[in-house]
């Protein structure tokens, strides 16, 4: 089945064009990374999915629903979002950060009890301790911050999982420990991933299929070796040339 | 030095009357806080969400802020009449000011990226406004209290020249007969008022800004 399928959308801001006649459709499980030029729309397509931005024309279906006859809020409840800022609360504790989308949903199983629990659990998925649970974000590393976006993210157990820049604050190592980790939720978890990233390397070696995106269209939406394999466009094999020697997922 | 002493003498023999006083000074200004309070948030809360108002609001409120007290209340006696009422609307008038003004910019102020994600995991208007918004400019807010609850209490002082009670009542009384230890004695107590509640109020604040940082 299709988590999200775009017809013909179109977005403008003035007159400015962000994204020209984009159609795509991304499996369930897909795990869709997201690749292009600062300002080239990335963004702006994920805001599409959860309904923060609507398209000038065409239509968007997620998980089989026109957006337009589909109520935004409850919509986003089931849709994982980390902002490319982290946009962690700064007034709540990590679990109360955490534990906001079922929280303002009175999600069933997330009582004062069962909450710390679950909170903690998320904490682990994403490599960080659980006596992070009772600290504000402010006393926390960026990259500590970033998890715990994804942890926040994941907590009512969404299909799908918007990832804007994930890892953009921090370093390789903890970069990669990272990208092993959201692997494994996706592998464990079966969710639909639209991960946006500024890094090739990154972009294919998580990616079931990857997007590249330039002036508002698509470039080539393929496999991660197909795309190594067999560039569609200049500008891809401009984007591949530099990355020959990094791993693959196949 | 002199002074000093008679009002002393005045604060030890007429006790009881100072006392009384302070208490309706209290309960005065109070009245006025509390209204001011509410209506200057809930315009404020107003005028964030629908920002098409914020200009004619404030316009309004920084127009009502300039004149000065004592007109105020000669205005407002036409139709309110003398005593308590209306002091404690001419206060609420003034006090409105503050409160509109740090709410809005309370408000307003919030990270703009907190609320994409605030939005973006699916939050109603509400819930972005009472988990969200309300929280993170409580210090701002907060600040527009003091502000307003120190300016109450000093203008209650002149509430007197209306026929309302209140520690204004003694320094009227003492410009009247001539006896300046009984006008200083009525400011005092209104200073300290004022000096005690700013002290606790910014303990306050303090709290909630370190927290919404
Ligand atoms: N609300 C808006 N109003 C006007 N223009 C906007 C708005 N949001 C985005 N844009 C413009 O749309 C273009 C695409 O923005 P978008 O945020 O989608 O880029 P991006 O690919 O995510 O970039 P980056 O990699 O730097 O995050 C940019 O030129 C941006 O200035
Ligand atoms: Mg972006």
């Amino acid at each position: 089945m299709n988590s999200v399928v775009f017809s013909h959308v179109t977005k403008t801001y003035g007159d400015k064009t962000i994204l020209n006649d984009i159609s795509l459709e991304i499996n369930q499980g897909e795990f869709v990374t997201m690749i292009g030029r600062s300002g080239c729309g990335k963004t702006t397509l994920l805001k599409l999915v959860n309904g923060l931005v609507t398209p000038d024309s065409g239509s968007i279906l997620v998980n089989g629903k026109d957006l337009k006859e589909t109520d935004k809020v409850q919509l986003r409840r089931t849709i994982g979002y980390s902002i490319q800022n982290v946009g962690l609360f700064p007034h709540m504790t990590i679990e109360a950060n955490i534990a906001y989308v079922p929280s303002i949903s009175s999600m069933p199983g997330w009582d004062k009890t069962e909450r710390k629990e679950k909170a903690a659990a998320l904490l682990t998925a994403v490599g960080l301790e659980r006596d992070l649970l009772d600290r504000y974000p402010h006393s926390l590393s960026g990259g500590q911050k970033q998890r715990v976006g994804i942890a926040r993210a994941l907590a009512a157990s969404p299909s799908i999982l918007l990832m804007d820049e994930p890892f953009g604050a921090v370093d390789e190592i903890t970069r990669e420990q990272l990208q092993d980790q959201i692997l494994k939720i996706h592998e464990e978890r079966k969710i639909t991933i639209l991960f946006v990233t500024h890094d090739i390397a990154e972009a294919l070696k998580l990616g079931t299929k990857t997007l590249v995106l330039n002036d508002g269209r698509i470039e080539q939406y393929d496999t991660p070796d197909r795309i190594l394999d067999s560039p569609q466009t200049p500008f891809v094999r401009e984007l591949i040339e530099k990355s020959r020697n990094f791993s693959v997922r196949v | 030095m002199e002074l000093i002493s008679s009002i002393l003498g005045l604060f030890k023999d007429r006790g009881a009357w100072f006392a009384s006083l302070l208490l309706s000074h209290i309960a005065l200004a109070f009245s006025a806080i509390i209204l001011a309070g509410i209506i200057g948030l809930a315009l404020g809360i107003v005028i964030s969400e629908k920002q098409r108002f914020a200009p004619v609001i404030m316009g309004v409120c920084n127009v009502l802020y300039t004149i000065p007290s004592i007109s105020l209340l000669g205005i407002l006696i036409p139709f309110t009449g003398i005593g308590n009422k209306t002091a404690v609307i001419a206060m609420t008038i003034y006090g409105v000011m503050p409160m509109v003004r740090n709410t809005y910019a309370g408000l307003t102020g919030v990270d703009p990226d907190i609320l994409e994600a605030a939005k973006g995991m699916g939050s109603t208007e509400s819930q972005m406004l009472f988990r969200i918004k309300l929280p993170l400019a409580a210090g701002v807010i907060l600040a527009g209290i003091r502000n307003m609850v120190v300016m109450i209490i000093a203008v209650t002082g002149i509430a007197s020249f209306v026929g309302a009670g209140g520690l204004g009542v003694a320094i009227y009384r003492g410009i009247t007969i001539y006896n300046p230890a009984m006008t200083a004695a009525g400011s005092i107590l209104i200073a300290l008022l004022a000096i005690i509640s700013d002290f606790l109020l910014g303990k306050l604040e303090k709290y909630f800004r370190k927290r919404g940082s």
